[in-house]
C-alpha cells in the first residue's frame, strides 16, 4: 500500500484517534471478541455496546430477522449494567487505551434520571475512557415509548441533563429522524460530536402466522441496505452543524468509508458488516490509506466533506 | 490480559458436495486448524458465495477428522443460503468461523446413553454419537424425519457402535410411525440410561426434555436460533432460560442442560 506520507489522525470532538475508523456499538461486543480475527488496537477507536446504569434483560426471542441486503434486530439494549459490563470487561478495555485505541462507552436509558445514573456511572468507574456516546434513540418511558432524542427539543433536553456531568467529550447517536433540527439542538446543547445513523425502524411480517419476525411489532433495520440513506443523513447533519460528525450506516468496504468521510464524516463507524466479515474494520483502515494516498492528499482530514456536487 | 474468543476465521476447500436426500445435503470441506479445534456440539458459520443474504449460514456438524483436516455436515436446503450452498462444487474456496459455543459433554464413567436426532437435527446427534464412541461409553441412537427421504446418520450410528439405531417417519415410509419421543418412550421403559443428547426442532427437544424429566435422566440439548454473528458480539441468539433470565445461544450454547431452558 502506498499509505506511507498520509497522516491518518483524526479529531472527533476531543476524542484523538489514530485513524477515522471507529465501532458501532452493539456490533462489536466489547472489542474482546474480535481479538482472535484481528489486532483490535489497530483501530481508532471502539465503541461498545450501549449500557444502563442497572442492568436490563433486553427483549424476548427472535431479535432478529434477515431483510435484503441487510438485517433487523430488536435486542432491546440488552446489557450487564455499566458496573457489571466493567468488573468483566473493564481491564482489557483500559489496556486497549493504552495500546492506542480510543475506547467510547455508550451510554443508554429510558429516562433523563437513567441517562445520568448511566453517565454518573461511567465517570466513576471507568476515567480512563476517551469518550462517552449518549444514545438518544431509546424509547422514552415516561413520555409514552416516544424517542427520548425524537424531536428537536426533547434531544436538546437529555443532553443539556447530562452535558455537565460528563467530563471527557460527549458524543451523541441520533435518531435517524429530522437530521438538520435535531442536529443543530444537539451542538447547541453541548455535545462534542455527532455520531449517526442509527438504524431505521422497519417490519418484516410472517404472512402465514400473521406475526411479525420479531418478538415485536417493529425492529431496526442495518446494513448496506440503510447506506445511501445514511450517507445522506450525514451529509445534512455535516452541513447543518460546526461540530465533527461521526459517520455510520451500512459501512462494509473502504468505499462506503470513503463516502462518508466526503460527505463530510470526521470518523466513520462500521457496524453490521462486523458480524458477517470480523475483519471488516481493520480492512477499511488499510483500505482509507490507500485511497487518501491514491486521492494525493498527505492528511485524511483534507477529504473530510471534499465531496463536489 | 488480551481476551480472546476461540472464534476464528477459516478459508475452507469444499473436498466434495451431493445429495444425501430430498433436500438434505452432505458437504465435506478441508479446514485443517479448524477440524482439530472442533468438539462435538460446537458450529460453525459460512459464508456462502451468490447468497442473496449478507449474513452468514450457521451450521452444526457431522463429524471432524483432524488427521485428514476435514469437516463433514449435513444441511437441509431451507432458503436462498443453503441452496447457494449446495452449488459450491468439489475445488471451490470460502470462509467459515469456529469453532463457535460449547459441544456435548460426557463425564467420567458415564453409564448408557442416548442420542435422539430429529431432522436437521441428525448431525450433531450423529456428532454425540461419535464422542460416546471415543469416550467408550454405550449408546443408542434415535433419528427422526418426515419422511423416509428425507432420513439421515441411521447407518452412521450403527458404523459407530449404536447398540440400537431406531428411527422413525412421520408417515411411516421408513421404521415406525411416528414420533422420535415415541420410540424414545420405548427405550427408556426398556432399560436404565444415564444420558441423553438431543437436537431437533425445538418442540421436538421440548418433548425429550421432559420424557427425560419424568423419567431422572440427564438430558443435553442443542438449541437453534437464528444469529448474526456466532461468536457473542450481536446479542441475538438469545434463548430463555428457566430463571427468568436469557443466554446467548452462540456463547453459553448451543448445548444446554435441558433443566435451564424455559421450554
Amino acid at each position: 500500500m502506498a499509505e506511507k506520507n498520509v497522516s491518518m489522525a483524526v479529531d472527533l470532538g476531543g476524542v484523538k484517534m489514530q485513524n477515522p475508523v471507529n465501532t458501532a456499538s452493539g456490533t462489536f461486543g466489547f472489542g474482546w471478541q474480535f481479538e482472535g480475527f484481528f489486532d483490535v488496537s489497530r483501530l481508532g477507536a471502539v465503541t461498545t455496546k450501549g449500557c444502563s446504569a442497572e442492568p436490563w434483560l433486553g427483549n424476548p426471542e427472535p431479535r432478529m430477522c434477515e431483510v435484503p441486503s441487510g438485517m433487523m434486530n430488536t435486542v432491546g439494549l440488552a446489557n450487564p449494567g455499566v458496573a457489571g459490563m466493567l468488573a468483566s470487561y473493564g481491564e482489557y478495555l483500559q489496556g486497549l487505551e493504552g495500546r492506542g485505541c480510543r475506547v467510547i462507552l455508550q451510554a443508554a436509558g429510558h429516562s433523563h434520571e437513567e441517562y445520568i445514573a448511566a453517565v454518573e456511572k461511567i465517570e466513576e468507574l471507568a476515567p480512563w475512557c476517551s469518550g462517552v456516546e449518549l444514545n438518544i434513540s431509546c424509547p422514552n418511558i415516561a413520555r409514552g415509548g416516544a424517542l427520548v432524542g425524537g424531536t428537536p427539543e426533547s434531544a436538546s433536553e437529555v443532553v443539556r441533563a447530562v452535558r455537565d456531568r460528563v467530563k471527557r467529550p460527549l458524543l451523541v447517536k441520533m435518531a435517524p429522524v429530522r437530521v438538520p433540527e435535531i442536529a443543530r439542538a444537539v451542538e447547541e446543547a453541548g455535545a462534542d460530536a455527532l455520531c449517526l445513523i442509527n438504524t431505521i425502524n422497519g417490519m418484516r411480517l410472517n404472512v402465514r402466522t400473521r406475526r411479525s419476525m420479531l418478538s415485536k411489532p417493529t425492529g431496526g433495520v442495518s446494513g448496506p441496505a440503510i447506506h445511501a440513506i445514511a450517507v445522506r443523513m450525514v451529509w445534512e447533519a455535516a452541513n447543518a452543524v460546526k461540530i465533527p460528525v461521526n459517520g455510520m450506516g451500512g459501512v462494509a468496504t473502504w468505499e462506503d468509508a470513503a463516502e462518508m468521510i466526503l460527505a463530510g464524516a470526521t470518523s466513520v463507524t462500521v457496524g453490521t458488516a462486523n458480524f458477517y466479515d470480523p475483519c471488516a474494520a481493520e480492512k477499511i483502515v488499510d483500505g482509507l490509506a490507500a485511497w487518501a494516498a491514491e486521492q494525493g492528499v498527505s492528511d485524511i482530514n483534507e477529504l473530510i466533506g471534499a465531496v463536489e456536487c | 490480559m488480551i481476551l480472546k474468543s476461540n472464534v476464528r476465521e477459516h478459508a475452507f476447500t469444499v473436498v466434495e458436495n451431493d445429495a444425501v436426500g430430498d433436500g438434505i445435503w452432505r458437504m465435506v470441506f478441508s479446514a485443517p486448524e479448524l477440524a482439530a479445534s472442533l468438539a462435538p456440539g460446537q458450529f460453525m458459520n459460512f459464508l456462502v458465495p451468490g447468497a442473496k443474504q449478507i449474513l452468514r449460514v450457521p451450521l452444526s456438524f457431522a463429524s471432524a477428522d483432524a488427521a485428514a483436516g476435514t469437516v463433514e455436515i449435513v444441511y437441509a436446503v431451507v432458503g436462498d443460503a443453503t441452496r447457494a450452498l449446495t452449488r459450491m462444487a468439489a475445488g471451490e474456496k470460502s470462509s467459515v468461523l469456529g469453532p463457535s459455543g460449547n459441544g456435548w459433554t460426557v463425564r467420567e464413567g458415564q453409564g448408557r446413553s442416548i442420542v435422539v436426532g430429529g431432522g436437521v437435527g441428525a448431525p450433531p446427534a450423529v456428532a454425540a454419537a461419535g464422542l460416546l464412541a471415543k469416550k467408550g461409553v454405550a449408546f443408542d441412537g434415535v433419528l427422526g424425519a418426515q419422511t423416509a427421504s428425507r432420513l439421515w446418520g441411521v447407518e452412521r450410528l450403527r458404523e459407530l457402535g449404536a447398540g440400537q439405531a431406531v428411527y422413525m417417519t412421520d408417515d411411516g415410509s421408513a421404521g415406525g410411525q411416528g414420533f422420535t419421543t415415541d420410540a424414545l418412550r420405548v427405550l427408556l421403559s426398556e432399560r436404565a440410561y444415564d444420558t441423553v443428547y438431543t437436537c431437533g426442532p425445538q418442540v421436538m427437544m421440548r418433548g425429550v426434555a421432559a420424557i427425560c424429566r419424568e423419567a431422572g435422566v440427564s438430558c443435553q440439548v442443542s438449541m437453534e436460533r437464528m444469529m448474526s454473528c456466532a461468536f457473542g458480539a450481536c446479542n441475538t441468539c438469545n434463548v430463555s432460560m428457566a430463571d427468568g433470565t436469557y443466554k446467548s445461544c452462540c456463547m453459553y450454547g448451543p448445548v444446554f442442560d435441558a433443566e435451564e431452558v424455559a421450554w
